[in-house]
């Protein structure tokens, strides 16, 4: 399937595992995809603190901890759960089509 | 910041002989000798009476005796003459250490000596084992060893700092990096594929092509380093697991804190070719040696920075994920320490 309104293929859905994120672009802006209980969930990829990509963090417990300063978000939802972070990443709507995985680029509340 | 209940490397084993030895670890005055019959002995540097260093003495058969009146010391670290006296007090005696030998070196547990376990030893078996060819030597640092371990876990600098020898732009802009961690374990695995290989790497391994190179490092507390690194030519296999037709190699690091601002770095390098073959031995080393000196020159140009500016902030970037895992490790670590501390002198 091509891209079509404001979906854009980001991945294929085999790039994907349970213990990491995958970094993709969705235009300029750098975001994430991670895999939880089969369910696929895009965030944006830069922490809210710093300078820094959570997709070279640490997924634990259905959480993204950011490999410099510890913060850490929920997956599913971008919601900041431990500081020195305090503002939430933006959650992007996914899509699958067989191996193919699209992300919407305008985030839900914009 | 130390660490105590840990073993850590005091020396080679051909530095520990019938002449005592002299070092200094984890602030700690320590003499190391052998025994007649080569057991190494580790203990307080200095005498029980008007604290010479013991160092200054000689071995008299197993006993070290003082160089400023004579007394003599068994390897239990207890006095058993006193020149001119019969009576021995009990208080004549010094601390002594466990001591192991391991791997070409000497270890030393720096904590409580009832859970000195020579099981907890890390494993350096490649300097050692006949499958591997290698060599290792020390370096002094005048340094923090937390400096020495944050160098090693971030390999960007080999593009900087090393570019004559092990490093080229490639390192930096071309790697791609994966860190995991375990509760006293970080392992950053760095792949860089299809690019050219550094100068060292041409010389050793006569690569004409693109290489896919690793450098897969292992950080156990409180500071070793074992970093299994080489390259194969592009498209053989390597990231699959498949490594032929190149160099495979450990580069080896052990630091032992001598003070707050100086460590003892103990290192070697191993290679799985040509093991018998020990000019190549020599040659690698020799290259590896070029890029340590290239570091031991950072590592005190930083601490002299930091003598000037304690504790100054500092900015974090993306290659640093390595080094600040493994130093909240170390810091919890210490943490625990202190507190076991805390409860034993409550008890």
């Amino acid at each position: 399937m091509p891209d079509s309104g404001l979906w854009r293929r980001v991945a294929a859905l085999s790039e994907l595992s349970d213990d990491a994120a995958l970094p993709v672009r969705l235009g300029d802006v750098p975001i994430a995809l991670y895999r939880l209980n089969g369910q696929v969930h895009a965030i944006d990829d830069v922490c809210t603190h710093e300078f820094a990509l959570l997709s070279q963090g640490f997924v634990e417990d259905g959480a993204i901890e950011c490999p410099l300063h510890q913060a850490r978000f929920d997956i599913a939802t971008g919601r900041c759960l431990a500081p020195p972070a305090t503002v939430d990443l933006r959650r992007y709507a996914v899509r699958i089509d067989g191996d193919d995985v699209y992300v919407c680029a305008r985030p839900p509340g914009d | 910041m130390f660490l105590r209940n840990f073993w850590y490397v005091a020396a080679t084993d051909s530095e520990v002989g019938r002449k005592p030895l002299a070092r200094l670890i984890l602030g700690e005055p320590i003499v190391f000798f052998r025994t007649e019959d080569g057991k190494p002995v580790a203990f307080e540097d200095r005498c029980a009476h008007r604290h010479l260093p013991l160092s200054m003495g000689k071995l008299v058969g197993d006993r070290l005796q003082c160089h400023y009146h004579g007394l003599q010391y068994d390897q239990t670290g207890r006095c058993v003459r006193i020149p001119g006296q019969d009576q021995i007090p009990p208080s004549a005696k010094v601390k002594t250490y466990p001591v192991v030998e391991r791997y070409r070196w000497v270890w030393i547990w720096m904590g409580d000596p009832a859970l000195a376990d020579p099981a907890k030893i890390t494993d350096f078996h490649w300097l050692d084992d006949p499958a591997w060819g290698a060599k290792a030597s020390y370096l002094h640092v005048k340094a923090n060893w937390q400096l020495v371990v944050d160098n090693l876990l971030d390999l960007t600098h080999l593009a900087f700092v090393h570019e004559t020898t092990i490093g080229n732009a490639a390192l930096a802009e071309h790697a791609v990096v994966k860190v995991t961690r375990a509760p006293n374990n970080v392992v950053v695995t760095r792949w860089i594929i299809d690019q050219p290989a550094p100068p060292t790497f041409v010389k050793v391994g006569g690569f004409s092509t693109h290489v896919d190179r690793w450098q897969i490092i292992d950080f156990v507390p409180p500071a070793f380093l074992r970093l299994d690194v080489g390259a194969t030519p592009t498209g053989t296999g390597a990231p699959e697991g498949k490594r032929v037709g190149g160099i495979n190699m450990r580069n080896l690091n052990a630091i032992t804190p001598e003070t707050d601002k100086t460590s003892h770095y103990f290192w070697g390098q191993a290679h799985d070719f040509d093991v018998e073959n020990a000019e190549l031995t020599n040659r690698i080393f020799e290259q590896i040696q070029t890029a340590f000196y290239e570091d031991v020159a950072v590592f005190s140009a930083q601490q002299r920075s930091l003598d000037l500016i304690p504790n100054p902030p500092q900015l974090d970037i993306n290659a640093d994920t390595g080094v600040i895992q493994a130093r909240r490790i170390l810091a919890r670590l210490h943490d625990e320490e202190q507190a076991a501390l805390h409860v034993t002198a409550a008890e």
